[in-house]
């Protein structure tokens, strides 16, 4: 019999290891180790996913302001960061946004505020970003004018609405007063109410398309533009340019502004040659064949000076009848 | 797998057949659920000795009790059985430490571990520890004894070891399957526990499986197994000696002794003969029924004086009055009951399981697997009382990547 003595315990059968090489099992067992590891792959896929999804919904409610501005350790915005790619500035963002002065970043309603920016107009698409732990950035990107716009019921004196290139209708900001005094004024459309928003002008695009194909290939034509009528548009097709001068120039919108343009200063260019008889009238939409209406040179009128631009919007009258030729210019 | 129920494989690779039960457990209950039976190959006498012969057939089996249950096994009790298996009996004593001489735990744990701890030659594993019951000053405790007072503890473990290259043998061909071996328990114990009752057990009882290649036997007294111990010979010794004897091949020889071989001789007119096949064919022949009956029963009987001998001092007739249960194959052979009561001086009968076990599930060549399931449950519940499963999605992520 046994008094007192410590042996360690004898190897067991559970000590015997149990695992085989692949090539020692059956095809059904094989089978089952695949699908095994397929299972743990799955479980695997679900457990991440379920850490994804959790990830995601608590980064959507932080983005939201649901969760307390205290999750992401937020302090009042002490910094207003903007990049632009026009001319707005911080002094206006800070006029626009208009935050509390003890606004915490993560209470601050990004949709809200957003909207307080595109809502004047001049801002085609902003972003609003939080940068922990107190600065909110705003990226924007704004619309460039291609012509001025006389509000309803505004005097001389009274600021100009702005045409951007999309048709839409703003009050520009911080834009330097030379480069919007030489803009063509446009008439022949109606501005927005002071409190609607203001709706995209029709054909726009078409008339941008002119202006800057003037701007660039004839910049004497363009500078003498005044203003651009645009209310035979949409029913004949049709751009009158009036120039300082009093020129009318009518221009095709199907045909191609490059042609009409080098055609107007072809005929310009021959009708400076000319004494005695100036150009009233030309229209450039008909073709291979241009409207030219002359009118004898008025007598000077002493005391007369040129009249300013018109900022009521309303174009100068049309001409008296005079002869009209018809040039052919291929 | 389901969260709450475990399907549990009940494996018994044996020399002429391997068996496959199905379980589902739910901690209370079990039920058969499937069960499958291949032809055994590259077994003989219970040890592995073509593992791509017994890896099929043992998957075949498994894969047919699977479609028959409908599920898939989670884990697997495996039978085991072989020569290699032998057992020994150490028993150790201690003093009980307490100054009012209450037995508690630590005490029981310490006098367990002493029991147990006997070094095996290189190359031999502990297959399973039996203990004995307690004594405590000599006075027989047959359950636990925490809480008895009493000078001196005493246990006693009958441990049965074998060798590691078979046992991994075995444990590789499941393990080919993909499924893990959870048990490992001795067929006799197995089929022991499922021939026998609880009071049989405790007076006294004597089971002998005879399969094909081997015999297993265990002897319960007290309410415990006292003994066990594998003799490598089988029902398929008394066909070799049929066929060595009469010159007939081995399957010729089965053949005659399933349908005319007996554990004693019953035949008086030794003129009279039997055919081997009784239909006329050509190479069909007459051979004398005594014969035969002389050269079953002679082995038969062997078989048993063997067991016998091996049981030695530890089975006398007055401390079995259980008597003998045969169960296994061979069992089934006529006057086999007869022959052990004679031999063993006690009576004996053939085994039957409980009435509620299916009708389907009572033929002897089951009652191993059955025993397997309702013992392994039992004893795997004791070796891991706090293994309570988790349930749940968790429980299930866990027991997933637990299982890999």
């Amino acid at each position: 019999m046994k008094e007192a003595t410590t042996n360690p315990l004898a190897r067991s059968w559970r000590d015997i290891p149990q695992n085989v090489k692949p090539r020692a099992m059956s095809r059904e067992g094989r089978r089952r180790v695949k699908l095994r590891a397929l299972r743990i792959a799955a479980a695997a896929g679900v457990i991440g996913l379920a850490g994804w999804g959790a990830w995601e919904v608590t980064a959507a409610l932080r983005s939201q302001g649901g969760l307390p501005g205290a999750a992401g350790g937020a302090a009042p915005v002490r910094e207003l960061s903007l990049s632009t790619d026009g001319v707005l500035d911080k002094a206006w963002l800070a006029r626009t946004l208009a935050l509390p002065p003890d606004a915490s970043l993560m209470d601050l309603d990004l949709e809200g505020l957003r909207a307080r920016l595109l809502a004047s107009g001049q801002a085609r698409s902003a972003a609003i970003v939080r940068k922990f732990p107190s600065t909110l950035a705003v990226s924007l990107s704004e619309r460039s004018p291609v012509a001025r716009l006389a509000a309803p019921g505004a005097g001389p004196g009274d600021p100009a609405l702005l045409v951007a290139r999309d048709g839409v209708s703003y009050q520009g900001t911080g834009y330097d007063p030379a480069m919007t005094g030489s803009l063509p004024w446009l008439v022949g459309e109606s501005a927005p109410g002071p409190g609607g928003r203001p709706a995209p002008i029709p054909g726009m695009g078409t008339v941008a398309e002119l202006l800057s194909r003037a701007q660039l290939e004839a910049g004497p034509i363009y500078r003498s533009w005044k203003s651009i009528d645009v209310s035979r548009l949409e029913t004949d097709g049709e751009i009158v340019a009036l120039t300082r001068d009093g020129l009318r120039e009518t221009f095709g919108a199907q045909e191609d502004f490059y042609r009409q343009l080098a055609k107007l200063d072809l005929l310009l260019d021959a009708a400076a040659g000319k004494p005695g008889e100036v150009i009233r009238d030309i229209n450039l939409s008909l073709g291979g064949q241009v409207s030219v209406a002359l009118a004898p040179v008025p007598a000077p009128v002493p005391g007369a000076a040129p009249g300013p631009a018109s900022v009521s919007g309303n174009p100068p009258s049309a001409p008296s009848p005079a002869p009209v030729l018809q040039f052919h210019i291929n | 797998m389901s969260s709450s129920h475990t399907f549990i494989g009940a494996v018994e690779i044996g020399t002429s057949k391997v068996s496959v039960l199905v379980g589902q457990h739910t901690g209370r209950e079990l039920a058969i659920i499937g069960r499958g039976e291949c032809p055994a190959s590259g077994v003989i006498k219970g040890t592995v000795v073509d593992y791509k012969a017994a890896s099929d057939c043992t998957h075949a089996a498994v894969e047919q009790a699977e479609r028959d249950a409908g599920e898939r096994i989670d884990f697997v009790f495996l039978a085991q059985t072989g020569s290699h298996l032998e057992g020994f009996y150490n028993e150790a004593s201690a003093s009980v430490k307490a100054a009012d001489n209450m037995i508690d735990r630590d005490d029981i744990r310490t006098v367990c571990e002493l029991a147990m701890s006997k070094e095996l030659p290189a190359g031999r594993v502990v297959v399973r520890h039996l203990r004995r019951p307690f004594r405590v000053d000599g006075r027989l405790v047959p359950t636990s004894p925490e809480n008895l007072v009493g000078q001196r503890l005493e246990v006693g473990y009958w441990t049965v070891h074998g060798q590691e290259q078979r046992l991994a043998d075995n444990m590789h061909v499941i393990r080919g399957f993909n499924l893990e071996v959870r048990e490992l328990v001795l067929s006799s114990l197995a089929s022991g526990h499922m021939v026998t009752t609880p009071e049989e057990r405790q007076h006294g009882v004597l089971v002998l499986d005879i399969g094909a290649g081997t015999t297993d036997y265990v002897l319960y007294r007290d309410g415990a197994p006292h003994t066990t111990g594998v003799l490598a010979i089988g029902g398929t010794h008394l066909t070799n000696d049929l066929g060595v004897g009469l010159r007939l091949t081995h399957s010729q020889a089965e053949k005659l002794k399933l349908r005319f071989g007996r554990a004693l001789p019953h035949t008086r007119d030794k003129a009279e003969k039997v055919w081997l096949d009784g239909n006329y064919s050509i190479g069909d022949r007459q051979f004398p029924r005594h014969t035969i009956e002389q050269v079953t029963s002679a082995r038969f009987w062997e078989l048993l004086e063997v067991v016998r001998r091996k049981l030695g001092n530890a089975f006398s007739p007055e401390t079995c009055p259980g008597g003998v249960v045969l169960t296994g194959g061979t069992a089934k052979l006529p006057g086999a009951a007869e022959c052990a009561g004679k031999i063993f001086g006690i009576p004996a009968h053939l085994g039957e399981t409980p009435a509620w076990i299916a009708q389907d599930l009572r033929d002897p060549g089951y009652h191993t697997a059955l025993g397997l399931l309702y013992y392994g449950i039992n004893s795997h519940a004791e070796r891991a009382p706090s293994g309570r499963r988790r349930a749940g999605f968790l429980g299930s992520i866990g027991r997933l990547f637990s299982s890999t």
